[in-house]
């Protein structure tokens, strides 16, 4: 394939990503420094004051604070849940597709559909608390919709399978005979799980927690849905700002930060496999 | 500590699939609110929910948009995948990354950009926003399952069929399309379910006159509780279940739905 002919193939692509995103997300970057209100108004000049709001409002900071700390446990919980599951399908044999397809169907289904079924199970009226009733573990309903342990739930449910397919993806590179020629040695299989499969399988924690926080943190139907009323999360901050307020610029300085915080997270991705694929290179030698 | 893990699994896959379940269930119950397990059991959420027009439009805009989407980018997707694997120029690598970037983009981030910059341009048309969004979103889900499929291609068919006179356009036609075709099928049915089922890129873009079926059923539940929801996302788990094991037939969920 010539050179031209190559050019010409990827033109249209190449158009796509930077009509459709770089310009528009640079165009965003630079409209939360536009001296302007309520979106259609005059443009007055540059300033710097939506930053330094979006900085210093002690109500922006506890919403960014409490996104940042969802997000982390979110993050640890599902890493947990992912790397059993993960371990458990990587040991199957016959039953193997199937529970793959059960592990990824949370990514099939619209994030609203899983979100109303949360809805019905943690309700007032829902099947846990109508358990607990029933049991007598309860007297009167226990608030758990419209909660932040609510929103935790919905987001491990979303991101469980993002986890999962990485540290599966990592296990499936294991030797098989590594962990049998470490028990052989005499390892019990705590010690073949701590001291081989769990460091091996560190590129899949890697890219699985950077997905899944990532994917928290922007996450906007599960806060909207599941979480108490009013702004709760950086995404319906932003939704906030933008749609109630009408405070475009605002809006648009709150979006830039979430672009940055999450970009920053990705490179530190990049770097982190760099460092490790050049660390095992070494080791290798 | 063996039986004590299987339970643990066990556990972990009824939260996994709980909420679906459940919804299934949910939307064949006769009363006025969601109650597990039904008292009463009917279909007349399935009537009242077809009947809504802003559930049938919507679904409406929401399929005509997916179709319209994954048609538009499926070719720009094949022809960048191609020039990335036969073709030689440096700086494949970041091209690439480049091409995946729209899936690092918090989605939210890029509705709203594509909001602000299409409004400066003058560009109001709600449909135009939409398409535009969503041909981006679904983009990289196919230069992905693309990419996949052309590498793994033996390349020697290709030259066989040169070598016998083919031209370019004949071989590409006639042999590497073909061979490609499983991933290429299963890689569209993905990005049009991509698409179908976006919320947060469409957030900002759609209209009260011009809605997508996520974004309508998200304004619903935020006010109503009442089954109907359950028996739309029913209707949707049973689409998507019949493309899910297309896909899983050709080549495989994990390759196409692949982290």
């Amino acid at each position: 394939m010539s050179r031209c002919t190559a050019a010409f193939l990827l033109l249209p692509a190449v158009t796509v990503i930077v009509i459709l995103l770089a310009v528009p997300l640079l165009y965003l970057l630079g409209y939360g420094f536009l001296d302007t209100q309520y979106g259609q108004g005059q443009i007055e000049g540059v300033t710097l004051a939506h930053y330094r709001k979006v900085l210093s409002d002690p109500f922006f900071l506890r919403i960014f604070a409490k996104t940042l700390l969802l997000s982390a446990l979110t993050t640890a919980v599902v890493s947990v849940f992912g790397y059993a599951l993960a371990h458990f399908i990587w040991r199957q044999r016959r039953w193997r597709a199937l529970f793959v397809s059960l592990a990824v169907s949370p990514l099939l289904v619209s994030i609203v559909v899983s979100s109303y079924g949360w809805m019905v199970i943690l309700g007032n009226n829902g099947i846990i608390n109508r358990m607990l009733l029933a049991l007598g573990a309860a007297n009167s309903p226990v608030k758990l919709i419209y909660t932040d342990a609510a929103i935790v739930v919905g987001l491990v449910h979303i991101t469980l399978p993002f986890m999962i397919l990485s540290i599966l993806a990592a296990l499936e590179r294991i030797d098989e005979f590594l962990p049998e020629a470490a028990s052989t040695l005499g390892a019990n299989p705590i010690q073949v799980l701590r001291h081989v499969i769990l460091p091996l399988a560190l590129p899949g924690f890697a890219a699985g927690t950077t997905v899944v926080f990532c994917l928290s943190m922007s996450a906007y139907v599960t806060p909207a849905v599941l979480g108490g009323s009013g702004p709760n999360f950086i995404t319906t901050l932003i939704y906030n700002e933008f749609i109630t307020q009408l405070n475009w610029p605002v809006g648009a300085a709150l979006a830039s930060l979430l672009l940055l915080i999450s970009l920053s997270i990705v490179f530190g991705y990049i770097h982190f496999m760099s460092r490790l694929n050049v660390g095992s290179a070494k080791a290798g030698t | 500590m063996k039986i004590a893990f299987n339970t643990a699994i066990a556990l972990l896959i009824a939260f996994i699939v709980a909420p679906l379940l459940i919804v299934i269930l949910v939307s064949f119950s006769g009363r006025e609110i969601p109650e597990f397990p039904p008292s009463t059991w009917s279909l007349r959420w399935y009537g009242y929910a077809l009947s809504q027009p802003v559930f049938v439009t919507s679904a409406i805009n929401s399929a005509w948009l997916a179709v319209t989407a994954t048609c538009i980018s499926t070719p720009i997707a094949l022809g960048a995948a191609m020039a990335i694997v036969r073709g030689q120029f440096a700086g494949k690598n970041l091209l690439q990354a480049a091409l995946l970037s729209p899936l690092f983009v918090p989605a939210i981030v890029t509705s709203l950009a594509i909001l602000l910059a299409f409004s400066s341009a003058g560009l109001r048309t709600v449909t135009l926003r939409l398409v535009a969004a969503h041909v981006l979103i679904t983009l990289p889900y196919l230069v992905r399952t693309i990419l996949a499929s052309l590498t793994r291609l033996d390349l020697t068919v290709e030259e066989a069929a040169r070598t016998l006179g083919a031209s370019p356009i004949r071989t590409f036609w006639y042999v590497t399309l073909p061979l490609i075709r499983p991933g290429l099928t299963a890689g569209m049915l993905f990005a049009a379910i991509v698409s179908f089922d976006n919320v947060s890129v469409s957030l900002f873009l759609t209209t009260a006159r011009t809605n997508t079926l996520p974004i309508a059923t998200l304004n619903y539940v935020e006010y109503n509780f009442d089954p109907s929801i359950a028996a739309i996302s029913t209707m949707l788990i049973a689409v998507t279940a019949v493309a899910a094991l297309i896909m899983e037939r050709t080549v495989g969920l994990r390759s196409v739905a692949g982290a």
